[in-house]
């Protein structure tokens, strides 16, 4: 079963200013008896508020918004790693968060050592990774330099082993903080490939993205997030519609 | 990226069940305790990358701070060289493990923030992981340990079984000791300063160089100082020297306190972890 079922959804966020940081300011708050400083406290931003969100087998939701809609936070709760302030977040299926390539990568490691890094933080076990390594190192392209520590890499070599690593899970939901695009022409048309692929595998893909050829090339649902607040789960083709609102 | 196959997160119900997902953030830790010691392991190797020595340098620049320390201070204490090296190796050995957890807890949170940040992996991984580090550590330096018990024939006294009891309470310690520091230096950024000082202060109260018998028996330095008990349980039965009384139980009671206060700080601030980073 591959599902996911967010239900008045909403976060907030404490934003620990400077003297909030300090245990210092705390503790001279308490025997001073007086606030020292204006921004002791944490302020709370609403970062999603009441976000309702249905998705079965086969949707494909493109998230759209302005910066600081709350796209990528909304995105950030589905991977589990916000937890709501109320309502719920449910999740059937492998998730594969693709919002960070760099997840659990060591620059100063080889490029071997960081493809069983990074698998194992994506839930492989070290078997499972050697059953993969071979494919993972050809698809990458880097041949002999998987021997030679990360840092020594091109920015775009870097990123082809990063994206190598991380799109050769087996997943149900892939959530995505806008396309990864890597890598010189090439790489990129295969890296293309790879990732419909690994989406058509999947049952759900949830893609935050600013780009809204890309969203009406890939999703057949889309949102909008406005302030944290969401639209209704629209149509694609109303997606005119939904931007003139 | 993870691969949890059910993943409900809700808004928070009450004290209990917060209490009952913290226990559920130690069991899916240890459902997934390859990952903490693939990391802690690779924390090891990656700090020590082309040197020759690998872990040993710290055995190393350790084994030569003994030796100086022991060769000196015997002759300052007016005490055997066989006798103080031996104390003095193993109270190195042992503060290094405490004193080290302690300062690199501070890091725990600190540096796992990209992966807390997008997946779904428990947080107490990370805390497994710095101890899992601390401890291959100390399995390099066991090295000291075997040379003087060797040289000094200590092997003849000493009492394995119940050494190996004590660094089992020692860990037991240092894992929730070391839980409290992760939470609270995520939460303010002078704390790894404080606990720098604070370990270091602790270092001269302590008897790690000088001798418990140098100063009346149960003093308040002694007795009231916890750290005097971790060390007193793995280094005494090395020795072939009797613990006081009561060390164990001692041990026992402040795992059990420790790991009450730690797992109720840890449930109440283990929602907002993620955003303190």
């Amino acid at each position: 079963m591959v599902a996911i079922s967010v239900q008045e959804l909403t976060l907030r966020f404490p934003v620990y200013g400077v003297d909030a940081k300090s245990l210092k300011k705390h503790v001279a708050r308490v025997t001073v008896g007086g606030r020292l400083g204006m921004h002791a406290h944490a302020t709370h931003v609403t970062a999603l508020s009441n976000i309702n969100l249905e998705l079965n087998a086969g949707d494909r939701l493109g998230l759209i918004g302005h910066n600081g809609s709350g796209k990528t936070t909304l995105l950030r709760a589905l991977s589990g790693a916000y937890e709501p302030n109320e309502g719920r977040v449910e999740v059937f299926g492998r998730i594969a968060s693709l919002l960070d390539l760099n997840l659990g990568i060591d620059p100063t490691a080889t490029g071997l050592d960081n493809i069983y890094l990074r698998g194992r933080v994506a839930g492989l076990s070290a078997r499972e990774i050697d059953g993969r390594i071979d494919e993972i190192s050809e698809f990458s392209g880097l041949g002999p330099f998987l021997a030679m520590p990360l840092k020594t890499y091109s920015a775009g070599m870097q990123a082809r082993l990063a994206f190598a690593v991380a799109t050769s899970v087996e997943a149900d939901v892939v959530l995505m903080d806008e396309w990864i695009a890597v890598g010189d022409e090439e790489f990129q048309t295969t890296a293309h490939a790879r990732l419909d692929d690994l989406i058509a595998r999947a049952g759900i893909l949830v893609l935050a993205s600013h780009n809204l050829e890309l969203i009406r090339g890939y999703c057949n649902k889309v949102m909008r997030l406005t302030g944290g607040v969401a639209s209704e789960v629209t149509d694609i083709r109303r997606l005119d519609d939904l931007l003139a609102a | 990226m993870t691969s949890t196959h059910h993943m409900l997160r809700t808004a928070p119900k009450g004290a209990l069940s917060e209490a009952l997902l913290a226990l559920d953030d130690l069991k899916r830790s240890a459902q997934r305790v390859g990952l903490a010691w693939s990391r802690a392991w690779h924390d090891v190797v990656a700090r020590y990358r082309g040197s020759i020595l690998g872990p040993f340098w710290i055995t190393l620049s350790m084994g030569v701070m003994v030796l100086g320390i022991g060769l000196l201070y015997a002759q300052l204490f007016r005490l055997p060289v066989g006798e103080y090296m031996p104390f003095v190796a193993l109270g190195i050995v042992l503060w290094g493990l405490i004193s080290t957890t302690m300062t690199e807890s501070c890091d725990t949170y600190v540096q796992a923030a990209g992966m807390l940040r997008q997946t779904a992996l428990p947080l107490f991984i990370f805390t497994l992981r710095t101890i899992f580090r601390n401890l291959i550590n100390l399995a390099h330096h066991a090295v000291i340990i075997v040379a003087v018990v060797a040289i000094y024939g200590y092997w003849k006294v000493m009492d394995l079984p119940v050494a190996l009891l004590g660094l089992a309470l020692v860990v037991a310690n240092i894992g929730w000791m070391g839980l409290v520091v992760s939470i609270a230096a995520a939460r303010f950024r002078d704390v790894p300063q404080i606990v720098g000082s604070f370990m270091q202060f602790a270092v001269f109260m302590t008897p790690v160089f000088w001798k418990p018998d140098a100063i009346p028996e149960r003093h308040a330095i002694l007795i009231l100082n916890p750290f005097y008990y971790l060390l007193q349980a793995v280094r005494a039965p090395l020795l072939g020297e009797t613990t006081v009384n009561g060390t164990y139980l001692f041990l026992v009671i402040m795992a059990l306190v420790g790991w009450t206060g730690a797992l109720a700080l840890f449930s109440i601030t283990r929602r907002r972890i993620v955003h303190y980073l």
